[in-house]
């Protein structure tokens, strides 16, 4: 391949295949001198993350020296520039667990689900046209994401807020109605042994349960038709736009737990008679919950740690709202309130307002750490599990 | 592949080579500022203006707040620091302790308009009740001669230069002699610059808000305060209660003909002027 | 349970899946569709005249020949509008003129009138504003009112009054309308030339020319009658100057508006590399773009050599153990930390205990931390996937292990790198928190092509102005396609970077397969 190594290496097999005593303690130092220099490269690798926990806890730790732990966990008073300041991150957290909580319940169903269809429903060829769309959801940048719910969504919701997500519900409502109804009133009928007359009563359940439903879903849709939402840029956009931005980990991560439980238990469970929802629901997510849970927190994690889409879209509104699930009321996150405040605390002079804000980083990084462990420690005891079962 | 990669890595080499070998050539005047987003908008134009007179020159503005302006200045991080209020003690403090000497240059004045949707047909407040509605004495607009809607109260971030000069000129009264500083109700939005300010009110109805001069357009009403609408002349006399003078300060006053003293001249000079009136501030000349 | 209520269960979750996916196709859809259909305004859109000016005497683009001729006919269209509104004027200065001289000529009849005119008279002159001048005479008549006891004379000032009053609120329509036409059409022909690029051009874009023109055409009012919010009204501009040589105006505008501004669809490649103008009033994105190349270069650099070390040692050395698996929980950690808290970290690290100036090297140095562990983990499932029988080959025929490593097995895993490295690349150009503290700036120079010149300047990003011009700018409503192409561009430059990704991986897996 390259001009030097044509000539002399080409001999050197023949010259002298043993090594003398010296060049084999070379070639062990060498080796030794090239291991370490690997070791120290992955320790400076691995040390970065020590460094950000040293560096954010140094400059986190004076807060609670000058102000002390109870007013940062009670307070939601949030008046850095104050005179006397207040430092309440109260409802600062409580905003975060609240967008959190909102991405959670749009992801988790939806990822789970399609999850499951990824990975036992789909044939291969679908599953690699469906693989592009996760992947091109998982890589649109976070601004990306929080400009269109700042400069799409919000100005849509706020102008016509009841009237999307009416057509938001029925569209996500009637199908999934549709479907319970039928199974309910087939599960209630079941029972009757006479063909005949079970037909009839299920045709009647049917009716009636499904007259019931729409009429439940037109009140409902009425409601929120009616429904004005007062500003655009709330939780509940957030929580629509974190949900998304966390559903491709949430998939991927369940989709591998789903694929690692393996095909003799699902065969075993086909054999014995199960359909594939049975199978799917009494043996393969019982085997993989630990990895749908790790899903879950990876999801946790991915949301939580959003800075620019809360930033931008979330009203920034230090308060709890009240009740306290009004995902239509503005808040404030941990994360955006660092990226905001940073400009203005005076780092100089090191005062509690500068160190207030990487008491909230290191109060994610804590949350994120633990979040992580948790996930690894799941996933290792779900790989036991597979591997101790198999 | 491999082939082709390793020329490609070759020829990568050879290219940053190349540049090291040029870069010792020329080596061009930066002049950094940092700080507040309000006068952002004055050192942006201002920058792209001296950058077109002065090809030479890098100017290069950031807008990350009056604070961050500050422990810019004194870090040496930047030459000039942009600051809508002005340095703190404990900053000046700091400043000396590293040998910076911080001299205030006022570049403009602003006022600081309360904005509201343009269908609102309340015309004017007064201090009182701009604080009762911050304050969440008053939440309704019935409240004051409005329509029937509950009020949205939008403030600039609580670490903005903006929110310091709003609080300490309205939500600050005395009390029997005594100063009292009334907080912002819990119920109200933050947003973190003068645009955003303005793209909430003029997206919703019931809005109040308040923001630079320099940000008041068709699209938002500003209010008349005390009776006196905001504007060049009412700021500048004084007769409009909510204004300030916006600055840029440098360490030390920068050396005669230097590139410094000539940016933070600008605004004397007509053109500069112009600029500052166009982007909807008050030249500090107008009187 | 019956098989029959079985099998629909089995359908119905079945369906769920689906419902699942659609969604998701149909949320990729809702996000990508805007983003991309109105990001392509800012390259594809009818330019106008002002447009083809812009380019010509700003980036020198265009041919200067057609052009002039272009402009002598675009020129000929305006000429009547400039005319109308210099004739109304001049006529105006002369009722005003027509004033004064009576006025003039009653304080010479009447001492005590002198006395209280001389002064006031004396203010006006022709480089005050016209309305002020206005406004003056209308104050003098005030005074005059109530000191004048000849009966005759104050006939005649009731007329001047009522003559003025009458005046006024046309003075400051015409005002107001030059305005209008000056943001439509660009400063008109003879005036001073505005300090700003915003104001030296008209409407450069047709969209943006048909609002102005509405602008120009009505009056935006607001009804307050009813008893809630007000309603907008909007009143033709028209009505102000009924009965006067002014009305055919606005019939000539709307119906040569066309003439006037020569729109024509135009690709404006420029956005790409022009500078901005006027804070992304005008011009291109061509600072931003090179800053998050930059960037992302330069987080590259930093990242991939160590990253591929950590993967050789993570799996060619590492011995299962204690400090092996801290070290692994280590790097796994450093993949869940919050993008802000690595912002934070290169804040207090780099910046404050450093010492670094906030620039590129900051920011580089900060986004290479962040996609340190996706390198790791990449590189280390290609270098795992490199077959056993490599290695045996590679060790019997006498190399070494090292020898083994640089020349078998990177080589052999270097497609599966590259999936990894692309990828972060694509992470790198897109994140927007770790730089803020570190390395952003809202207006900078074009950085140099010279890497040593750069490290240390504060840089414009793609990302960060993203969020500056769309929440920070005086004018963001008017730049929103801008802000659309800007974003665009980095979901471009993103998503090409992930598909050049895929195809490296299509053809890893084509390899491994034979």
């Amino acid at each position: 391949m390259r001009e030097s190594s044509k000539t002399p290496r080409l001999n050197m097999p023949s010259e002298r295949l043993i090594l003398s005593a010296r060049a084999n303690l070379q070639n062990h130092v060498l080796g030794l001198v090239g291991r370490s220099a690997l070791f120290v490269v992955t320790s400076v690798a691995a040390a970065a993350v020590l460094f950000i926990i040293v560096y954010i806890a140094r400059d986190a730790i004076p807060f609670f020296q000058l102000r002390g732990v109870r007013e940062f966990f009670t307070s939601t008073g949030w008046y850095p520039s104050g005179d006397p300041p207040v430092f309440g991150a109260l409802a600062i957290i409580t905003g975060s667990v609240l967008v959190t909580v909102g991405a959670v319940v749009v992801a988790v169903p939806l990822g789970v689900s399609a999850a499951i269809c990824l990975s036992d429903v789909l044939p291969f060829s679908a599953r690699q046209a469906v693989k592009p769309v996760i992947e091109v959801l998982a890589a649109i940048p976070s601004v990306a994401y929080g400009f269109f719910a700042l400069v799409v969504l919000a100005p849509l919701l706020q102008e016509a807020g009841g009237r999307v997500l009416a057509v938001a519900w029925y569209l996500l409502a009637l199908p999934l109605l549709f479907l319970t109804v039928a199974v309910i009133s087939d599960l209630l009928t079941s029972r009757i042994q006479v063909e005949a007359r079970r037909r009839l009563a299920r045709t009647i359940a049917l009716v009636v349960l499904a007259a019931g439903a729409l009429l439940l879903l037109a009140l409902t849709g009425r409601a929120l038709y009616g429904l004005t939402i007062k500003t655009g840029t709330n939780a509940m956009n957030v929580s629509i736009i974190l949900g998304i931005m966390a559903l491709p980990t949430v998939v991927s991560v369940s989709e591998d737990a789903l694929q690692a439980v393996g095909r003799d238990l699902r065969e075993g469970s086909y054999a014995l008679g199960a359909t594939r929802a049975e199978t799917m629901i009494k043996t393969i997510m019982p085997a993989a919950s630990s990895g749908i849970l790790a899903a879950v927190l990876l999801g946790i994690m991915r949301a939580l740690g959003e800075t620019m889409v809360v930033w931008m879209a979330s009203g920034n509104a230090a308060q709890i709202p009240s009740p306290l699930f009004n995902y239509l009321e503005p808040i404030r996150t941990l994360t955006a309130t660092i990226a905001g405040d940073m400009g203005e605390a005076d780092h100089v002079t090191g005062s509690a307002r500068y160190h207030v804000l990487f008491a909230m980083g290191l109060l994610l990084l804590v949350f994120c750490f633990l979040c992580n462990l948790a996930s690894e420690w799941v996933v290792a005891r779900q790989r036991k599990k597979l591997t101790g079962e198999a | 592949m491999n082939m082709r990669l390793k020329r490609l890595i070759m020829a990568a080499l050879v290219a940053t080579g190349l540049c090291t070998s040029v870069a010792v050539a020329g080596e061009v005047d930066t002049l950094v500022l940092d700080g507040s987003t309000t006068v952002g908008p004055i050192a942006k134009a201002f920058a792209e203006y001296y950058m077109a007179k002065h090809p030479g020159v890098n100017v290069t503005v950031n807008e990350s707040g009056s604070g961050n302006g500050a422990k810019s200045l004194i870090n040496s991080g930047c030459s000039i620091a942009n600051m809508s209020r002005f340095m703190k003690d404990n900053e000046f403090a700091a400043a000396v302790e590293k040998g910076v000497m911080p001299v205030a240059h006022v570049v403009a004045m602003d006022g600081l308009p309360f904005l509201v949707h343009p269908s609102n047909p309340v015309k004017g407040l007064t201090v009182q009740q701009v604080r009762a509605i911050f304050s969440g004495a008053i939440s309704n607009w019935k409240e004051v001669g409005g329509p029937d809607r509950e009020i949205v109260v939008v403030s600039r971030d609580t670490n903005s230069g903006t929110y310091e000069t709003f609080h300490g000129l309205v939500m600050t009264h005395d009390v029997d002699g005594e100063k009292v500083k009334e907080k912002i109700k819990d119920g109200a939005e933050y947003v973190g610059s003068n645009g955003g300010i303005r793209a909430r009110v003029q997206s919703t109805p019931a809005a109040i808000g308040y923001a630079g001069l320099g940000f008041v357009d068709k699209t938002v009403k500003a209010l008349e305060v005390n009776g006196v609408y905001p504007s060049g002349q009412t700021v500048t006399s004084g007769l409009y209660p909510v204004s300030r003078p916006l600055f840029m300060f440098t360490n030390g006053y920068p050396k005669l003909g230097s590139h410094i003293h000539a940016f933070v001249t600008l605004h004397l000079s007509e053109q500069g002027q112009e600029i500052v009136e166009d982007i909807g501030f008050v030249p500090v000349t107008h009187y | 349970m019956r098989l029959a209520t079985r099998k629909l269960l089995d359908v119905s979750s079945s369906s769920l899946g689906f419902i699942s996916i659609g969604i998701m196709g149909v949320a990729l859809l809702v996000i990508l569709v805007p983003i991309f259909s109105r990001g392509a305004q800012a390259f594809v859109f009818k330019g106008t005249i002002e447009h083809r000016r812009l380019l010509l005497e700003r980036f020198e683009r265009g041919d200067a020949a057609a052009f002039a001729e272009e402009y002598e006919a675009v020129r000929a269209a305006r000429q009547p509008v400039y005319d109308t509104i210099a004739t109304f004027g001049a006529a105006q200065q002369q009722t005003l003129d027509k004033m004064i001289a009576v006025l003039t000529r009653l304080s010479k009849r009447n001492d005590s009138i002198a006395r209280l005119v001389k002064r006031r008279l004396r203010r006006i002159s022709d480089d005050e504003p016209f309305l002020d001048n206005v406004d003056t005479v209308s104050k003098v008549l005030e005074r005059l009112e109530g000191h004048v006891d000849s009966a005759e004379i104050a006939g005649d000032l009731a007329l001047l009054h009522s003559g003025v009053d009458a005046m006024a609120p046309q003075v400051a329509a015409l005002e107001e309308l030059k305005d209008a036409v000056a943001n439509l059409l660009g400063p008109a022909p003879g005036t001073v030339q505005p300090a700003l690029p915003r104001r030296q051009y008209g409407a450069t874009r047709w969209d943006r020319a048909e609002v102005r023109l509405q602008d120009l055409l009505y009056e935006t009012l607001w009804d307050y009658s009813g008893d809630g919010m007000g309603h907008r009204v909007l009143k033709p501009r028209v009505e102000q100057f009924r009965d006067t040589p002014m009305e055919p105006l606005f019939d000539y505008v709307e119906h040569h508006a066309e003439a006037m501004l020569q729109p024509r669809w135009t690709c404006y490649w420029g956005f790409l590399f022009d500078k901005p103008l006027d804070i992304h009033i005008f011009g291109g994105i061509l600072p931003e773009l090179l800053g998050t190349i930059y960037l992302t270069i330069g987080a590259i650099l930093f990242a991939v050599p160590v990253g591929i070390i950590t993967a050789i040692y993570f799996s060619e050395y590492a011995r299962p153990g204690r400090i092996v698996s801290f070290l692994r929980t280590c790097v796994s950690t450093l993949a869940g930390v919050p993008s802000i808290v690595f912002g934070m970290f290169g804040l207090a690290f780099f910046l404050n205990a450093c010492h670094m100036p906030k620039g590129v090297l900051a920011g580089a140095l900060t986004l290479s931390l962040l996609i340190l562990p996706t390198i790791i983990r990449a590189s280390e499932e290609a270098i795992r996937a490199v077959p056993r029988t490599y290695r045996e080959a590679a060790l019997s025929l006498g190399a070494g292990r090292w020898h083994t490593i640089v020349t078998v097995i990177v080589p052999a895993a270097l497609p599966g790198i590259l999936t990894g490295t692309v990828i972060s690349m694509g992470r790198a150009a897109g994140e927007t928190a770790p730089i803020i503290f570190t390395a952003a700036a809202s207006v900078a120079a074009v950085l140099s092509f010279n890497p040593l010149q750069v490290w240390n300047q504060p840089t414009a990003s793609l990302s960060w102005n993203i969020y500056n011009l769309c929440t920070e700018h005086e004018a963001a409503n008017e730049i929103r396609h801008v802000q659309f192409g800007m974003v665009a561009v980095l979901v471009t430059v993103v998503l090409v970077l992930n598909l050049f990704a895929i195809l490296l991986r299509a053809r890893i897996a084509r390899k491994l397969k034979g």
